[in-house]
């Protein structure tokens, strides 16, 4: 699926890039905005997890043509912006890598579980790796997905009652109900 | 007087539209370049052409209506000012300022004007209050303080669908 990912006019304008704005409607503008990039990045590069460190050197916060890159303590804010709409997930205590999903867990999982009803795949089992990255997939939002993040839509699916987490011959599985 | 049907009424409700889809990037201030470009873009190829003085027009009978709207001279073109923010003459000659380069600081201000640090730094906070610039503290030297409706970079960017949402009662 092509995406087309164009930086936004905010990662021109050299004040996107000092930490937070005074103004606290700016400042929701702003952080917003910071959050949304994440994302789209991400989701771009197909990067479901980083460092803290690798971040404030990527260009993603660093945008060197500019001069202008975003303080490691306003970077902190954004990842804990985004931990709370729930599209990060600290990999860490010390906090120092964390796993991004562009998409929530809740999302995926949905998407996943919309497949498996359409397909009339209910009470069958799957390996992880067939979810993911089986033919039958191909086409689906979710093909090619990481297996942190999918562990996680599982997870809520399993929740839900609609799906169980199992041990298969070498590895996990997944069985829907 | 401001008939239903009559050109600049029905111009005057595409201005608005556009100002308030705009309004939370720029603050609620825009120039009249911009606002041509978003106007004519909005009113595709069939519609009847528009100039900048057409939306001169309609926007001083915007004015009259007591809406909040303001038209501000800078650098040879003007500033449209869409919200009611508060505007006095201080804060407007700094506008003018700003618009050579899209931003501003406390020493170009003093330097150009000969106003003291003080009446400079008011005027600045006042702008970042009203949502009318951002600060930027990695800028060589001092504080440089942007002002998006300047920022030439956004001109001509697409009204996304969700700023177009704003724009719908």
């Amino acid at each position: 699926m092509a995406m087309s990912f164009e930086w936004p006019w905010q990662y021109r304008f050299p004040p996107f890039f000092t930490r937070l704005q005074p103004n606290v409607d700016t400042r929701q503008k702003q952080l917003a905005a910071w959050c949304s990039l994440v994302l789209s990045f991400c989701r771009l590069h197909k990067q479901s997890s980083m460092t803290v460190m690798e971040a404030q050197e990527s260009p993603l916060f660093n945008n060197v043509k500019l001069q202008r890159k975003l303080p490691v303590e306003s970077i902190q804010i954004v990842l804990e912006e985004l931990r709370k709409k729930g599209n990060l997930e600290w990999l860490d205590k010390s906090k120092s890598s964390f796993l991004i999903m562009w998409r929530r867990p809740e999302e995926w999982g949905k998407l996943i579980y919309q497949w498996v009803s359409r397909s009339g795949q209910n009470n069958s089992v799957f390996t992880l790796y067939e979810l993911t990255n089986g033919e039958d997939t191909e086409d689906e939002e979710f093909h090619g997905l990481d297996e942190a993040t999918l562990l996680r839509a599982l997870q809520v699916l399993q929740q839900e009652h609609k799906a169980e987490i199992i041990t298969v011959s070498d590895g996990r599985g997944v069985k829907f109900f | 007087m401001l008939g239903v049907g009559d050109f600049y009424y029905e111009l005057g409700v595409q201005i608005i539209e556009v100002c308030l889809a705009l309004k939370h990037r720029n603050g609620g201030l825009i120039t009249l370049e911009e606002l041509h470009q978003q106007v004519l873009k909005g009113r595709g190829k069939f519609a009847q052409d528009v100039s900048q003085d057409d939306l001169i027009r309609a926007i001083k009978k915007l004015k009259a209506l007591g809406t909040g709207f303001g038209i501000i001279p800078v650098g040879g073109t003007y500033l449209i000012q869409s919200v009611p923010a508060e505007l006095n003459m201080d804060h407007t000659v700094v506008l003018q300022l700003a618009e050579k380069n899209g931003y501003v600081t406390v020493s170009e201000i003093k330097t150009s004007l000969k106003w003291e640090t003080e009446r400079a730094r008011q005027v600045l906070e006042h702008l970042l209050k009203e949502g009318l610039a951002w600060l930027d503290l990695q800028a060589p030297g001092e504080a440089h303080y942007w002002l998006p409706a300047l920022f030439t970079d956004l001109y001509s960017q697409e009204i996304t669908a969700e700023e177009a949402r704003e724009a719908l009662p």
